[in-house]
Parts: structure tokens; C-alpha cells; sequence
């Protein structure tokens, strides 16, 4: 135990400095003794860790693309990779430090080295933001002085972009609640139908609501088809199908048995188990996720408008055509503004709901 | 009347729930259950009402054969057998009154029940119900805020408005207060006289079967061990039951 001493130099220089000197010291010594220590794991699996970082930095290495080199003194290395190479042995220094167990160091490292290797799978780098700031300089300063009138001359597309979260808050949500009663093993007709509608689900999630948007523009037409907020609702649905769903099926799959057993034993069928059993009891939380998704559909059906599904994010997508950037930064405040009223509303009411 | 012959419980795990029961209950008998935990006695009132499916045996309630495989039989079964539980299974978000009328979900057309739009009659029912265990005025409360005896009268009267022909009780009182529990069992034992429905309940504590029951069946691993009435089931009966010298505990909470 050549290492306890130490810690307790530091133990007690915390109590040094709380006003308490040699006292505490001495009790320190006198306990450590007794004291059970945090085990060492075992060496081998640290030397086994020492081979994985290692590999690491070989592979940091070996995937930089970069030509810049920092001179060490000795020899002339890799910048980037001796970045990464510091974080690897830093990672390995603090998990000997603290006795950390080899899983645990084995875990960051290999977060680490995902991370550093999606980066540079895109060639992540920060330097474009400063050296190609001078041409963006100009959209800045529209974006700093925007127009104000502008805010107030395009209510109609925000009626729009409203109108359209509503209905598909109210549609998406029922056809969800439908679909979350049939997903959820608890109060499906049986574990093929539960089975079944999960995967629909999974498939109905799996497509991103910009995806929607394309193919029911595609479809309907788009703004210039006249049909635009009709696709930009229809997107809004599925996205919120998606969502509903999957959060009400899992809130669900965690009610009180109980009750349901009790249903059940008067004799009442499986609507009418659901009904009394099952929705009383999912009713705040169903409710939450319906306030959350209308919050979502305002921010999305912006993007959506992007697309050509109406709204306000076409306002943006024809202001943005003519580089009308004081405009644009003129739709973004009120957009923070709506969406943080939107929030607001939405929590103060959620948080009503028990 | 409920009658069990050569009734065999098998679990999906292999273990045997039910081995052999005969067993006749007759009308209007209030008959309690007793035995260690894990003696086969939920499995019994439970096989009753099919919430735990038989394997082999027969077992009728009347004069219908209970079959678990029929969900159209098992259903019009349930109707006609109410169940009290140990944790009460109300709706504890909704009102007293709408946990109530779950009982009358079997006389419902399902388009009534998903409006929660019920009968006149149906209503009066479910009062008539809460006045017999005496918690008419909390009708309109949320079942939460009632304590827990008032809760399993709550489940009392849900039982009541199915206007049962057999009331099953599993564990009715193991999560009462000894005091709160005699009242419950008194309510069993009351609507048993009064209504003359056939009543079964598992108990854990011997003084209270004593108290209350007609007759006193007695359960060791999915057997019937003991079967006898009150005077019957001795200190010395009931040990050969459990296998062991009776504890303070056995008999009275």
C-alpha cells in the first residue's frame, strides 16, 4: 500500500485548509490503516489496455489526412494525431489515477476513437468558420439590422403554419393513441397484432418528416400546386404518428396491471378493458406528448414550408431565392418568439397535468 | 354452486398449481381458504373465473362448465363471478362511481362504455352498490383519495354491481390494518348473508377464518389437505395444514 500516504496527504490538506491543522492529520494516519481501499484492477488488464490505445494512435495516424506537424524537438509529429494520442494517454493516466475498472477505460477509449474517426470521415475542422468569415461578413450584417415591418406584413403564412400544426397535432395524435393501443402487448388483441403494428411503427418512424414533406409535395404539388399546406398537414401526420405512438405504447407497456385484471374479471371486453383500465391511466401522459408534438409541428412545418408544404417556411424559402437576408432574420425572431410561446404555454399546461 | 373434479392446474414452467382437486361449494357458502404461501390457494379461486386456465379435471360454476379456451365464455362467466383482490386494481385517477360501474361493463354496449355515457339504471345500480358498504357520499371523490379500506370497499361494490352469483376474494385483507380488515371481512360476510351469494376467500390469518367462514379448507402444494367447518379446523387441524407448529402470527395479525 506504498500509494495510501499519499491520498491521505491530500485528504488532509483539505482539512488544512477548513481550519482544522494537525489533528485531523494525525486521525488520518491513524484510520488509514483500517480503512478498506478501493481495489487495483488487475495489472493485466491494464497492459491489455495499453496495446488497445496503442492501436489507437496507430489509427489516428493512419487516418489523418492533415499535413500540418508540430515539432516536438526530437522529431516532427502529426499535429492531429498527437492531439488524439494526448486524450488516449490522459484517458489512461485518470482511469490508473482513480482506479478505475479496465471496462470503464476500455468504454471512453473506444468512444474516443468512434468519435475522432466520424470526424475525420467528414474532415471536421473548424477552420473554415474563421477563414471564409469575410464573405459571410455581409449576410451578418442583414442578418443584424432586420426589418421589422417585415414581421407583421406576413401573418397570413403564419396563420398558415399554425393551422397546419393544429390539425396535424389533432389528427397524427388520435390515429397515434389508436395505433399505441394496438403496438403495446398490454392492450393489443394479441401478440401478432402487437408484433405487426410495432414494426408499422418503426417503418412510419424511420422516415424523417423532411421525407414526408418531399413525397407529399411530390404527390400533391407543391406551394405552386396550390396544395401545399394540404402535403405539409399530411407530413405533419406521419411524423406525429411516429412519435405519439411510440411514447404512448411505452407508457402503456408500463401501466398498473392491476386494474386491468380487475376489468377483466367483471367480464368486459378488450375495447372496453382499454377504455377503463387503460386510457385513465396513460391520460397525462398521452396528453404531455400531444402538447410536446404541437411544439414540434411548429418548429417542423417551417422546414416543411422549406419544401415547398406553405407556411412561413415558404416565406423563407422565396425570401432566401432573393437574398433578401433582413427579412429573413426578421422571420427568425418571430419564430423564437412564437416557439418560446408555444413552449411556454404548452409546459405551464403540462405541468397541470398529474 | 361451484364444483371441482379431478381439477389440475399445470403452469407453462412445469410447476403444478392444482393436483387433483375434487371439491364441491355449495350455494350460498361463504368458505375461506388456508394454507402457507405458494399452497395452491390463489390458484384455486383463481381457476375459478379463469383468470388461471385449468388443464385437465372439470370445473363448473352452476351450471356451466368454466372454459378457458372460449374468450365469448369465459366473458359471460365473468359476469356472473365477481372478484375482490389484495391491492384493490381500482382506477385510482377516475372517480369512485366510475370504478363502480366497471362492474356493470358486461350488461354495456361497448359504444356506452368508450363515451362513458352509462344507463340511469346502470348508475342506480352502481349507488345501490356503494350504499351497501356504506361509501355513498365518496361517489363523486377520485379513488386515490380514498384510505385503503374504503379502497377494497370500493372493489366491493364494483363486485356488487355485477350483481354476482359467486364473489371470490384473493388476499382481501392482507394489506389492511387488522381493524380495517374485520370491517371488510364483515362486509363479506353481511353481503353474503343478505344476498345469499356463494362467497370463497383466501385468508392468511386463522383467527379471522374462524370468525367469518362457514367452512375452512385447508391447502398444501396444489392439494386440498383439510376441508371442515369452523369447529373442525382445531389449532391441531391446521398445523397437520401447514406442516408445522402454529405461530402467533398464523393466527391473528
Amino acid at each position: 500500500m506504498s500509494r495510501a500516504p499519499a491520498s491521505n496527504q491530500t485528504s488532509a490538506s483539505h482539512q488544512d485548509s477548513a481550519g482544522e491543522a494537525v489533528p485531523a492529520r494525525e486521525r488520518g494516519d491513524k484510520h488509514s490503516s483500517r480503512r478498506p481501499q478501493r481495489p487495483r484492477p488487475a495489472g493485466a488488464s491494464y497492459a491489455g489496455l495499453l496495446l488497445f490505445a496503442a492501436a489507437l494512435i496507430a489509427f489516428f495516424s493512419w487516418i489523418s489526412t492533415s499535413n500540418l506537424r508540430l515539432d516536438v524537438g526530437v522529431a516532427r509529429v502529426q499535429l492531429y494525431p498527437a492531439i488524439g494520442a494526448g486524450l488516449v494517454l490522459a484517458i489512461l493516466a485518470l482511469g490508473w489515477r482513480l482506479r478505475f475498472q479496465a471496462q470503464v477505460v476500455f468504454g471512453l477509449l473506444a468512444v474516443l476513437g468512434f468519435t475522432w474517426w466520424a470526424g475525420s470521415g467528414v474532415g471536421f475542422t473548424l477552420r473554415p468558420l474563421w477563414e471564409d468569415f469575410n464573405r459571410g461578413w455581409p449576410v451578418i450584417q442583414e442578418f443584424l439590422s432586420p426589418n421589422w415591418g417585415f414581421i407583421f406584413r406576413v401573418w397570413e403564412p403564419w396563420l398558415v403554419t399554425l393551422s397546419m400544426a393544429i390539425m396535424a397535432t389533432f389528427i397524427g395524435c388520435s390515429i397515434g393513441l389508436l395505433l399505441a393501443m394496438f403496438a403495446s402487448p398490454v392492450s393489443s388483441p394479441n401478440t401478432w397484432t402487437s408484433q405487426a403494428v410495432k414494426a408499422i411503427n418503426s417503418v412510419i418512424r424511420s422516415i424523417p418528416d423532411i421525407g414526408y414533406g418531399l413525397l407529399f409535395v411530390a404527390m400533391l404539388g407543391g406551394t405552386a400546386g396550390g396544395a401545399g399546406p394540404v402535403a405539409g398537414v399530411l407530413a405533419l401526420i406521419m411524423f406525429n404518428i411516429g412519435i405519439v405512438a411510440k411514447l404512448t405504447g411505452e407508457t402503456i407497456d408500463s401501466v398498473d396491471r392491476g386494474p386491468l385484471e380487475a376489468a377483466d374479471a367483471t367480464g368486459s371486453t378488450l375495447i372496453q378493458r382499454n377504455r377503463i383500465a387503460v386510457l385513465p391511466q396513460i391520460l397525462p401522459g398521452y396528453s404531455s406528448y400531444s402538447l410536446y408534438v404541437f411544439e414540434l409541428n411548429i418548429r417542423a412545418s417551417v422546414v416543411l414550408g422549406i419544401v415547398g408544404a406553405g407556411g412561413i417556411g415558404s416565406t423563407i424559402f422565396v425570401q432566401l431565392s432573393h437574398f433578401n437576408y433582413s427579412n429573413i432574420s426578421a422571420i427568425m425572431i418571430a419564430l423564437v418568439v412564437v416557439v418560446l410561446i408555444v413552449d411556454y404555454v404548452s409546459l405551464s399546461i403540462r405541468r397541470r397535468l398529474t | 354452486m361451484i364444483e371441482f373434479k379431478d381439477v389440475n392446474v399445470v403452469y407453462p414452467g412445469g410447476h403444478r398449481g392444482l393436483k387433483d382437486v375434487d371439491l364441491t361449494i355449495g350455494a350460498g357458502e361463504l368458505v375461506v381458504v388456508v394454507g402457507l404461501s405458494g399452497a395452491g390457494k390463489s390458484t384455486l379461486i383463481r381457476a375459478i373465473n379463469g383468470l388461471v386456465p385449468y388443464t385437465s379435471g372439470t370445473l363448473r360454476v352452476g351450471d356451466d362448465v368454466v372454459d378457458p379456451r372460449s374468450k365469448g365464455k369465459l366473458r359471460a362467466l365473468r359476469s356472473r363471478v365477481g372478484m375482490v383482490f389484495q391491492s384493490f386494481n381500482l382506477v385510482t385517477r377516475i372517480s369512485v362511481l366510475s370504478n363502480v360501474l366497471v362492474g356493470r361493463s358486461s350488461a354495456t354496449p361497448t359504444w356506452r362504455s368508450l363515451l362513458g355515457w352509462y344507463r340511469p339504471e346502470d348508475k342506480e345500480i352502481a349507488f345501490q352498490s356503494l350504499e351497501r358498504v356504506g361509501i355513498v357520499d365518496k361517489a363523486y371523490n377520485r379513488a386515490s383519495a380514498l384510505s385503503g379500506g374504503q379502497q377494497q370497499r370500493v372493489a366491493i361494490a364494483r363486485v356488487l354491481a355485477q350483481d354476482p352469483e359467486v364473489i371470490l376474494a384473493d388476499e382481501p385483507v392482507a394489506s389492511l390494518d387488522p381493524p380495517t380488515a374485520h370491517m371488510v371481512l364483515q362486509d363479506l360476510r353481511r353481503i353474503n348473508r343478505e344476498l345469499g351469494i356463494t362467497t370463497v376467500i383466501n385468508l392468511h390469518h386463522l383467527e379471522m377464518a374462524r370468525r367469518y367462514a362457514d367452512r375452512v379448507i385447508g391447502m398444501r402444494s396444489g392439494e386440498i389437505v383439510f376441508d371442515g367447518s369452523v369447529d373442525e379446523a382445531t389449532d391441531t387441524a391446521i398445523e397437520e395444514v401447514y406442516q408445522r407448529s402454529l405461530t402467533a402470527e398464523d393466527v391473528a395479525p
